[in-house]
């Protein structure tokens, strides 16, 4: 079942482009073409309008909440070529930083996993893709990754904090062997892997599938597996789902979704990694779960955030 | 920003949308002599491949024909029945041929490459466009008001609209309606615009502002709205792009006047009805919105006309420009800089001398560093509006505990607010079914009847057995019925003793004579023996003789000790089947048996270790049966270990046993062992069989596991009550979960406070300085708050987990709730809050709790004064950062004489509280504590440069904003420890 349990009047005067919830769901952060940000209480039911923020000087495409063991910090993306980070400060929000190195529309932020500090990574229009790292004392190093998609980077997504093919527990004390590794989308078509070596970032994988612009990519969340999922989808309609499972994190393998007949906008991971939301452009959302053989099938049709569940895995799982 | 370039003097046309890869095709305009005069004349297809970073275009294939070209358009006929997988590219001729030509066949290389040929205009085909709605139908203006309407599957006889308009003109543009299929509109340089209906075969309308100097060199119909066209003029006294709407067709609607010479070419996009085109003699591309009349962005071009312009169909950011300089660029219209072009120029050169030594000199050429600063980067500014197709209008998220995040956007059709729904999303129906079902069994204590059902829907004989093991610990007899379960029926074997008995009572009837030998044979000697009161010897003797009966007869008479060694005696001698048997029985050693009997007669083993055993060792035995089963090959024998471990009440073991049998993610197998191990620990509390139940780690992550599953079907707070109270088990995800509960609840306490300060309300008469009373309350100074979580089925059975915390002080004032509660008509709501409350939220520090709200709403909160009390306990094997720490700061200030250090440390003592909320919060990384425990290692054997360097690495190594709090204190400490030699 999905079940509406709180409609939030948001009371933008424009499209709203994102919304997200933060790390532990009791507070949505929205955005809009009518330029703001806005965060909302929504705990028990509630819509408590807690901050309107207010900077960008363009439609505003995405935010992310930080993890809150950094505190409270969002960042947002605007087609005014601005990455704002904002911090809550006792009680009061406040730009934390203002980003302003892109030459075109920042269409997508991602903070990286907490393991690797405050580390944002922003797409851009102009086709470069930037790392923002927080070094403390309100600096922050910039690397930019120059043409990473032509004519648009459209979104980007971390990979979770594992060690690449281990699922040993690492020695406390020693600080584990990480891999810092994003996907990228773009109207090039293609879906890209980046990686950081020796503190330079790298392309480590091309995905080609998509026969027009990718419009967003979600590394699933780990769960304890030592496969690594993707999703992408598209303006062709389709979703493709990624996964790999040697690793090095060479091979990839690609299998279709679904080919929607319209474009999909949105792909988005449930936390425990299992189901996958997509959201196409006739405003329907669907979601999607596989099943024990490995098939991914629709398990709901949600129009204004309602819809039934389908038991199909149910019962396949039943008969297993 | 360019992307690419051709360099042509050529008309163009992109490929259609449908078709994948995009290419553009070019053909040799008839209007264009270039420096040879040439009159060859050639059509050529290129792919627009953005991956590729380099400004050229790779040539796909081309084809030389003996006409040159007013007109391409390339549409998707015969596309999707697989016919012509590259569509049909129509070409207007300088003959007034309209010919159709195969892309696919021309990029493969082949010949008879076209399709159809006409020659029926008179004069050239200057217009064409095809039928957006029907690919098979293409429209074409020639000279002399002559338009043809070609259906390409019957290419021979084209219609005509309708009457040719008088006076006779030559028509400059075609174009179809994009919303009305049957409406067509063409223009003519005299300047008039006519609009047909094929239906009716007539012109409908004519559109001219009777000025007479409009020269239309352009037309095009608005994406959206059927009634609207815009038409463009080249003459340069009025160059101008003139809005119409038909139904009112008197004068324009909208005159975009910006260009300053003739406008020689316009294209409206289909991907964003608010962007339009526009280049003209001034040398200017402009784009518009032509809805307001506004200029949203003018491309950086060259100082050359550009004659044709257009819209790429499939990717609509891209735009070709064709100009009189010999080229056809490529833009995107999402501006961006030339720099990342420029420097793939230089590195495209660089990359033509090769391997970077160009000269053969063995000197490789150094990496070229663009001056950066000499020439800023030509940043191209985006449209000032959005174009419509970056303008996300969907897109939902999930967030924690199952919750989907949607947006509903108003639509022209369904006009709302702007709203976001926040969805629940529930997969696992049957798995919250049975959860909701085991919780109503908790709270109702109603085991026998839970076990019951599940027996009666036992899907397999062994699903059956367990349930029933389980069933039969909340029963009276605990033992007799496990023995019932495993075969062995008290009464069944004593009415087959009764057959046994007759024979005896038989027996008794007849008398012997006591006759008394003492002879020299056994016999005698035996005689002998007892007469003289030596037990051990006759016992002896009658070992000897293998009287065996009668040595323990004697034995038993010659006293305890006697007896034991003779029936030792007896067991190393006699050798039958259930010697063994005996043998335990009598001597109370079950080890052995059970250590060496077939593991086939693992329910004898069983049966009689519930029978003889004591409770103390009952445990111990039955695991060691268990753990041979486990060990066992045979998979059937394997998991009857279970049962074993059921009898035993060893959780953990039954986990660890299941688990291996079964695929452990999978919700349901989760949910058949939860079921399990939850009644099992109900049946272990209130028999107390096995003293206190620890939880162990196996147990612990699969309760983890079924309390992330819950949560992620919107179950947090049930999710909570499983959650496991060892504090070194706390993982991400269960931290998360305990403080988005807390959170939640802190709320709930706030919307609770306003009824608690209306004193007269309150139904108790309470002044509300009254109900506040607890709060203050004193705590003893060694207070330890309750364990951070109290599940229910942690918790001795009968007992309510939640009396535990209201009993201890502090977070009884927060349990205030249900005072309050019936009296505001909010039963539900009170009674909830106090199923709900996990102590750990109460007892924790708010304002450490990462990401806890600090706003206006939770002020009142944060100002109650019991505060300091409320935190949580350091987990126990961090306990010795602390106490390290502070132990040095004593004997630092002890030593200290200058009061400036001796502040330096007591500040420094304060300040690491920072470090104590952390480990308290658990939101320190492993990599952190792990160097902190190294420090205090370090600070032991009082080597504090170690301790230094230690410090550096962490602080190198981490995240500032994680360590900013203390460990610059740390150092000073440690600093000063080093300075003063403690």
């Amino acid at each position: 079942m999905v079940s509406v349990i709180n409609t939030v009047d948001t009371s933008h005067e424009d499209m709203i482009h994102d919304a997200q919830m933060d790390y532990y769901g009791t507070r949505l952060a929205t955005c809009s073409s009518d330029r703001t940000v806005k965060i909302f209480d929504v705990r028990n039911g509630g819509q408590i309008l807690v901050a309107d923020l207010r900077g960008h000087e363009g439609p505003v495409w995405q935010v992310a909440w930080a993890h809150p063991m950094f505190g409270n910090i969002l960042a947002s993306c605007s087609y005014d070529r601005k990455v704002i980070v904002w911090k809550e400060e006792n009680g009061a929000w406040d730009k934390m930083y203002e980003y302003t190195g892109h030459e075109s529309s920042v269409n997508s932020v991602c903070w990286g996993p907490y393991e690797f500090g405050l580390i944002l990574a922003c797409g851009s229009s102009d086709g470069a893709i930037s790392l923002l790292t927080f070094t403390g004392d309100q600096q922050w190093d910039v690397k930019k990754i120059s043409n990473a998609h032509t004519i648009g980077c459209n979104a980007v997504s971390w990979a979770p904090a594992v060690v690449p093919g281990s699922l040993i527990d690492q020695p406390s004390g020693q600080k584990p062997n990480y891999v810092k590794r994003f996907v990228s989308g773009g109207c090039d078509n293609l879906v890209k892997l980046w990686k950081e070596e020796d503190g330079q970032w790298k392309e480590d994988q091309k995905l080609e599938a998509h026969s027009d612009w990718v419009r967003d990519v979600g590394w699933a969340p780990s769960i304890g597996l030592p496969t690594s999922t993707i999703a992408s989808c598209s303006q062709d309609g389709r979703v493709f789902i990624w996964t790999c499972d040697d690793p090095a994190g060479n091979t990839w393998t690609a299998k279709l979704l679904h080919k929607f007949n319209d474009v999909v906008w949105h792909v988005s991971w449930s936390i425990t990694g299992n189901i996958l939301a997509v959201s196409g452009g006739d405003n329907k959302v669907t979601l999607w779960k596989e099943s024990m053989d490995g098939q991914w099938a629709c398990i709901s049709d949600v129009s204004k955030g309602q819809g039934a569940v389908s038991t199909i895995t149910d019962t396949q799982q039943n008969e297993q | 920003m360019k992307l690419k370039e051709i360099k042509r003097t050529a008309i163009q046309s992109w490929s259609p949308a449908q078709h994948h890869p995009i290419y553009l095709a070019t053909g040799t305009s008839a209007q264009q002599l270039d420096a040879s005069f040439s009159t060859n004349a050639s059509l050529e297809f290129f792919e627009l491949d953005l991956a590729e970073p380099s400004l050229d275009m790779k040539s796909c294939g081309s084809f030389s024909s003996a006409h040159r070209y007013h007109k391409l358009v390339w549409g998707p006929f015969d596309m999707d029945t697989q016919g012509r997988l590259s569509g049909v590219l129509i070409t207007g001729g300088e003959n007034g041929n309209v010919i159709l030509y195969d892309p696919a066949k021309i990029m493969a290389g082949g010949s008879d490459v076209i399709i159809a040929e006409s020659d029926r205009h008179t004069g050239p085909v200057r217009a064409l466009d095809v039928n957006p709605f029907q690919a098979n139908l293409v429209a074409s203006g020639g000279n002399e008001s002559e338009i043809y309407i070609w259906d390409m599957n019957n290419f021979a006889s084209p219609m005509t609209p309708g009457p040719k308009t008088q006076p006779q003109e030559d028509i400059s543009y075609v174009s179809w309606n994009r919303q009305v299929q049957h409406i067509l509109a063409s223009a003519s340089s005299s300047g008039r615009a006519s609009v047909w209906d094929l239906r009716k075969n007539d012109l409908i309308i004519k559109v001219s502002d009777h000025s007479n100097r409009m020269h239309c060199s352009g037309l095009a119909w608005n994406p959206e709205v059927a009634t609207q066209l815009v038409l463009a003029s080249e003459d340069d006294r009025m160059p101008v792009i003139q809005m119409w709407d038909l139904r009112f067709a008197t004068s324009p609607l909208k005159i975009l006047e910006q260009h300053t010479r003739g406008v020689l070419a316009i294209a409206w996009s289909l991907a964003d009805p608010d962007l339009l085109l526009s280049c003209g003699k001034d040398s200017r591309i402009l784009c518009w919105n032509p809805n307001t009349a506004e200029v949203l962005y003018e491309l950086p071009t060259s100082s050359q006309w550009c004659f044709d312009i257009q819209w790429c169909p499939r990717n609509p950011a891209v735009l070709s420009a064709a100009g009189f300089d010999g080229h056809i660029d490529i833009y995107s219209i999402m501006g961006g800089s030339s720099q990342a072009q420029s420097q793939r120029h230089a590195d495209q050169i660089s990359n033509s001398f090769g391997n970077m030594d160009p000269f053969g000199t063995g000197q490789v050429l150094p990496p070229l560093q663009l001056p950066q600063t000499a020439a800023p980067p030509a940043v191209v500014t985006p449209l000032k509006k959005p174009p419509k197709w970056i303008r996300r209008p969907v897109g939902a998220s999930f967030a924690f505990g199952g919750k989907l995040v949607s947006l509903e956007n108003p639509t022209p059709q369904q006009p709302t607010s702007h709203l976001v729904h926040i969805s629940q999303v529930v997969t696992e129906t049957t798995f919250l079914r049975r959860s909701d079902q085991l919780q109503a069994t908790l709270s109702s204590g109603r085991f026998v009847d839970f076990c019951q059902e599940k027996i009666d829907a036992a899907e397999n004989e062994f699903e059956k057995t367990v349930w029933s093991f389980l069933k039969a610990n909340f029963e009276s007899d605990i033992r007799s019925k496990y023995l019932e379960l495993l075969g062995y029926n008290r009464e069944e074997l004593a009415s087959k003793h009764g057959f046994i008995e007759e024979e005896s009572r038989f027996l008794k009837g007849s008398k012997y004579l006591i006759v008394i030998f003492s002879s020299s044979d056994v016999d005698g000697l035996i005689t002998q023996a007892l007469l003289s009161g030596d037990f051990e010897g006759a016992v002896e003797l009658c070992l000897h003789d293998n009287r065996m009966a009668d040595s323990i007869i004697l034995a038993c008479a010659g006293g305890a000790e006697l007896l034991k060694k003779t029936q030792k005696k007896y067991f190393t001698r006699t050798h039958s089947k259930i010697t063994k048997l005996i043998s335990a029985v009598v001597m109370k050693d079950w080890h052995d048996i059970l250590n060496t009997c077939e593991l086939q007669s693992w329910k004898e083993a069983l049966a009689a270790v519930m029978t003889y055993t004591q409770p103390e060792e009952f445990s111990s035995l039955c695991d060691l049966l268990g753990d041979r089963l486990e060990a066992a090959e045979d998979t059937q024998l394997k998991s009857q270990a279970c049962l074993c471990y059921i009898c035993a009440g060893n959780m953990e073991k039954l986990v660890s046993c299941w688990s291996r049998a079964q695929d452990g993610h999978c919700p349901r197998s989760l949910q058949d062992l939860v079921e399990k191990v939850v009644v099992l620990r109900h049946a272990v509390e209130q028999t107390q069989r096995s003293g206190p139940v620890s939880v162990g780690i196996l147990l612990a992550e699969k309760m983890s596991q079924y309390a992330n599953l819950l949560a992620s079907q919107g179950c947090l707070s049930t999710a909570i009550t499983y959650l496991p109270s060892s504090t070194n088990q706390v993982s991400n995800t269960t931290q998360r979960l305990t403080t988005s509960r807390r959170l939640t609840i802190v709320r709930k306490q706030i919307t609770l406070k306003p009824f608690l300060s209306v004193g007269p309300q309150n139904g108790w008469n309470d002044p509300p300085a009254l109900t506040r009373a607890p709060k203050k309350k004193p705590v003893p100074e060694h207070y330890m708050p309750p364990a951070p979580i109290t599940a229910p089925i942690m918790s001795p059975l009968g007992a309510d987990p939640h009396t535990q915390p209201m009993s201890s002080g502090a977070p009884q004032a927060m349990v205030q709730g249900p005072h309050v509660g019936p009296h505001v008509g909010q039963v539900p709501f009170s009674s909830m809050q106090q199923l709900q409350f996990p102590p750990a939220g109460l007892n924790s520090n708010m304002e450490g709790a990462p990401g806890a709200p600090t706003g206006d709403t939770i002020h009142p909160l944060q100002s109650i004064p019991a505060e300091k009390i409320m935190k949580k306990p350091i987990p126990h094997e961090h306990l010795v950062l602390k106490t390290t720490f502070e132990e040095l700061i004593q004997k630092c200030l002890a030593i200290a004489t200058d009061p400036q250090t001796k502040r330096k440390l007591d500040d420094a003592n304060k300040r690491l509280e920072a470090l104590y909320d952390k480990l308290r919060e658990e939101t320190l990384s492993p990599a952190i504590i792990g160097g902190l425990h190294n420090i205090v290692r370090s600070i032991e054997s009082r080597s504090y440069t170690e301790g230094l360097n230690i410090h550096t690495h962490i602080v190198s190594s981490s995240n500032f904003s994680e360590t900013s709090a203390f460990m610059p204190v740390l150092k000073v400490v440690l600093t000063q420890a080093n300075k003063l030699g403690v």
